[in-house]
Formats: C-alpha cells, structure tokens, sequence
C-alpha cells in the first residue's frame, strides 16, 4: 500500500494526496504542467516535497513537516521503486541484458543467477532473443519493454510509470497496455501511471486522480468521475461535453442564459444562490420529434455520423447553449433527424449532477449568485 | 636527431597523462555539483588558455624557485617541468571530459539512481564508460599539447639536456645556432606525432567504439 500526501508552495505549488492499494492501477491525469510527473519524481525520491508524508508497505519513505523539516528522506536507491521512464533512459553503452542486469548489482544472488534472472525478464516482456541488441538497435516499443524489465527486475514495491505510452504507436501500444495487464496480476504491487490521456486512464486504472495546477482535484473509480466530477474543473478536465452553469436554490436549478429551471436533488452541501456548474451523462437525455410538458425545444445545428455512431448538436431554442447527444444512426433515422429539424430535450432532473464551480480548498468556492 | 630531446619529451608527455588524467576526470566530476562557484573555478581551470606562457612561467619560476613543498627548489629540474605541464595541461584535460560528464542525459542518472546503485557504482558503471570518449580527447590533447609546449617550460626549467631539454626547446636551439636541417627534422616528427595523435582520437577510437558495438551486438 502506498500512501502519499505532499504540499509545497515553491518552486511549483504541490498539494497532493493518494493511497494506492497492492495490486491496483492508479493513473494520474491532468494538462500538461499540472504536477503529474512531479509526484511521480516525489515518490521515488528524485524530487523531495516540503513537506509531507510517503508511505510504502508501511515503511516511511519520506517524512517532512514545517516545524521540524526533514525527519525522513530515503534516497532513490533505498526506496525500492521501479520506474518507467517517458524517453525509458536506457544504458546507451550496455546492451539489453546488461541493462537488466544493473538493478540486480547489488543483489545477494551470483552473477550466473542474475544473468539467469534478468534473462528470464526479458523473457517475461517477450524480447529473450534481443538480451544482446544494445537500445540503438531497437523499436521504440522494444526499449520500453527492456525499460520494463529493468524497472521490475529488481523485485520493487511499487511501479511508478511515466507516460509509458505516449511516445509508442498505437499497434504497439496495444501489446504494452495487455503486458501491463498480466504483469499487475502476477507483481501484485502498487502501481501508479501518469498519463495525459484519459481514455487509456479509464481503461486502464482502478482509480484516477485528476491533478490540476499541482492540486489533487478529485480521486474516483473511472465510472464515478466521468459520472460525479467534484467540480466544474474535474468536468472540464476529464472532457464532459455537456457541461453547463447555473444557479441552485432549495432544490431548483435556474440555467444560465436559457429560461429553464429542473428540480434536483442534492445533499444538502451547496448554499442558497449559489453559482454552480452542472452536468447531465447521456442517459439523463431523451430527445423527441413532437414537445412534451417538460420538454426544451431544440433545433438539430450539427449531426456527426461515424459508423453506427451519430453525435448530434443540439441548438437549445432561445438560447446560447448547444447540448451533445450521442445515439446510434439507427436511432437518428427512426427520429428522421436532418440538420435544422425542430426536435425536443428532455432533460431528467434526478440524473442532473451538480457541482461548485471551484475546488474545495479554494476560498471562492461558491458564489454567490445574486 | 636530438633522441635526448624526443625521449624527455616523450617521458613529460606521459608522466602528465598519467598524473592528469585522473585528476582531471575528478574536477570534471566535481564541477557538475557545482552552482554559484562553478564560472569562477572554470575560469580559473580555464587561466593557462589565455594567460601568456611568460606570465605563467614567471609566476611558476618565482613559486617553484625557493623552497617548495618538498623542501627543495624545483625550478630547472624535471620535476619542476613536470609540475608545470600539469598546471597548463589543466584546461586540456579537464574540458573535454568535463563537457562528456555534462552530455549524460540526466534521466540516465536517475535511472541508475532508482536501480538502487550507489553514487560510486553510478560512477563506475554509467557515467565513466559514457564520458569514455571525452577522456580519450583530453588524453590526446594533453599529449600533443605536452610534446608541444614551450614557453612556460623554457622559463621554468630552462634548457639544460637530458633534464629539461625537450623537442620544442632543441628546435628552437637548433634554429638559433642556423641547424635548420635538424629543427627542420625535429619539427617534422613533432607535427607527425601530433597528426596521428589527434587522428588517433578522431578515428581509431571513435570508430572503436561503434565498432564494439556492432560486433557485442
């Protein structure tokens, strides 16, 4: 189990916190420049945080606070990490097995039982017979798996990955991402993944935590943050298309720039007139060709057909604001939606999720609205 | 031929690889920790450049002529040229590695750091065979540059032979008593070993390298 909770103004404000169970996936997404790869260089010691706390399997890797600074800092070499590097950082002058055979130097087993370990790696990542090749006679998809080897060779605590896919093409990354699938059945180990790309993030991870300007924004199960994002930040972050503001009181929600008001349902958390973002998933939508009671006249401005998929932008009559809706081209069809057909929104009140527009560290979390 | 000359040169010209070499490669080491101080320590290295060989030869002949550190004069000795070569070596072989050390891509670093090697193993396995090439330079340069040197080791250790008299002072000998024919053969050899020193290093070891490679590979 990993357990993380740093901060640090300067040099780049830092203010993160995630635990990582054995066994796991946890991806770290968020922009570019938004401390992704900072934490992961936190965790494995190449960066040290002001202060803060990092736990491995129970063992303080590193313990730092504003009265007494620095009470723990292990250096790289005794935390125990495998790290995966964005560019791989091979040995350029060693070939294959020798770069396996770098983080096995100081293990208690004889040289012929480590060339057999670090052979037996390359095995596991399917590459045995290129344990010769040095990393200039090999594929980009190839180092990164010598990477691996070297990064897991040495038996670590957790696995830390840096963009680990991003520099590969897509065959190829298609092998790694099933690799990486049956390596975190066998290691059984913590294993944490930045990315940038929150498709592979909601393939691949158990947990996501979504990193903004150095800031923890919100830590969820894939399904959970696509669905409840904590704020309009999560929901702009994590690219929910139908995102919209508004204001809420005692149970109704008033659209901004659009004459509509649904009734929905909160815990109770949001004060009265308060400014809120909001977002409705797919299912929340139902779209018609006559008006109903509730419904919200809508004039169909963009339809995208690819294969059996169609999203369609929906104009919101009187309004400024355009809803996404994807459906399949079968169900375009059954509507007889063309572009400019007058159709009809209903919205589901009770799938509506609301949220503060702001972190929940940030003083002007909510505002408020009159 | 002047073999005394070629012989003493050859016998500086080593002495200063030897003794510079790992000295060189532990300031290069040295200056990649280095923040605020490091444009003053390399300007210092860097002095022996850009300061006129009578300059350094007088502060040397004025340092090393009453008693030094071992008790006794050192000017007009062979030690004494030695300790001079060395001290305007020092830019030659310090450099070149210097800039092998800063070529290492960080990240190489790290990963041998978070492999679990310690700072020596670090040193040994990654960055020497990585800044091999940039010490085989600094060899060379050194060397040619040994055999070549001639101001500062005329004030120091003037031209007594056998001891101090090396190819650059007797062609220069030569030429002042008009045996140009001699000078003539003496400067030949010396631009002859420097040629094939610096090919040496552009090529043969260059190439060695890659070379290796293929063939481990």
């Amino acid at each position: 189990m990993l357990k993380l909770k740093i901060s640090q103004a300067l040099p780049n404000p830092l203010q993160i916190t995630l635990e990582c169970a054995a066994g796991q996936l946890h991806a770290l997404v968020g922009p570019s420049g938004s401390g992704k790869t900072s934490t992961l260089r936190t965790i494995a010691g190449l960066s040290q945080a002001k202060i803060g706390k990092i736990e491995c399997n129970g063992e303080t890797w590193f313990e730092a606070n504003e009265l007494a600074g620095v009470i723990q800092n292990l250096s790289p070499a005794q935390r125990s990490c495998g790290f995966l590097f964005q560019q791989y950082a091979l040995f350029p002058h060693l070939s294959a097995l020798e770069n396996v055979l770098i983080p096995l130097q100081n293990s208690a087993h004889k040289v012929a039982e480590r060339k057999a370990l670090a052979q037996d790696w390359l095995g596991r990542m399917g590459i045995a017979e290129l344990a010769h090749r040095f990393p200039h006679q090999l594929s980009g998809g190839q180092q990164q798996r010598v990477a691996l080897a070297r990064a897991l060779a040495r038996q670590p605590k957790i696995l830390l990955l840096d963009e680990p896919f991003s520099a590969v093409d897509a065959p190829t990354r298609q092998g790694l991402y099933k690799t990486l699938a049956d390596l975190r059945k066998d290691l059984n180990i913590p294993i944490v993944l930045v990315t940038h790309d929150l498709r592979e993030a909601d393939l691949l991870a158990d947990r996501i935590t979504v990193i903004d300007n150095g800031i923890s924004l919100q830590t969820a199960a894939p399904q959970v943050l696509f669905q409840r994002p904590r704020n309009s930040r999560v929901a702009e972050l994590v690219g929910i298309s139908n995102l919209f503001h508004g204001i809420f009181n005692a149970g109704n929600l008033t659209w901004d720039g659009c004459d509509k008001t649904f009734s929905v349902a909160d815990k109770g958390k949001i004060p009265a007139n308060a400014q809120v973002a909001w977002v409705i998933p797919q299912d929340g939508l139902s779209i018609h060709n006559a008006p109903t009671l509730t419904s919200t006249p809508a004039i169909a401005a963009e339809i995208s057909v690819l294969g059996q998929i169609a999203v369609i932008q929906l104009q919101i009559q009187n309004s400024i604001h355009k809803i996404e809706w994807v459906a399949s081209a079968s169900e375009v069809k059954r509507l007889n939606m063309e572009v400019g057909s007058q159709m009809y929104i209903e919205l589901n009140g009770n799938q509506i999720h609301i949220m503060p527009l702001r972190p929940i560290n940030d003083p002007r979390r909510f505002v408020d609205g009159n | 031929m002047d073999t005394d000359a070629i012989l003493l040169s050859l016998k500086l010209a080593l002495w200063t690889l030897v003794l510079i070499l790992p000295f060189g490669v532990w300031v290069a080491h040295s200056l990649l920790g280095l923040n605020r101080s490091k444009p003053w320590v390399e300007a210092a290295l860097a002095l022996p450049l850009v300061l006129p060989p009578t300059v350094l030869g007088y502060y040397l002949l004025v340092g090393l002529g009453g008693k030094t550190f071992l008790g006794i004069p050192l000017v007009f000795s062979f030690a004494g040229i030695l300790i001079a070569s060395l001290i305007v070596n020092l830019p030659f072989a310090i450099q070149p590695i210097q800039r092998a050390f800063e070529a290492i891509n960080p990240e190489i670093i790290e990963a041998a750091q978070v492999s679990g090697l310690s700072n020596w193993q670090i040193f040994r396995l990654i960055e020497l065979p990585l800044a091999w090439r940039g010490i085989t330079s600094a060899a060379v340069l050194t060397f040619a540059h040994t055999l070549g040197e001639f101001g500062v080791i005329l004030m120091v250790g003037g031209a007594i032979p056998g001891e101090t008299k090396t190819v650059s002072i007797a062609i220069y000998d030569k030429v002042q008593s008009f045996d140009t024919s001699g000078a003539g053969a003496l400067a030949l050899l010396l631009l002859g070993i420097s040629l094939i020193a610096i090919a040496l290093s552009y090529g043969v070891f260059g190439k060695s390298v890659s070379q290796q490679r293929q063939r481990r590979g």
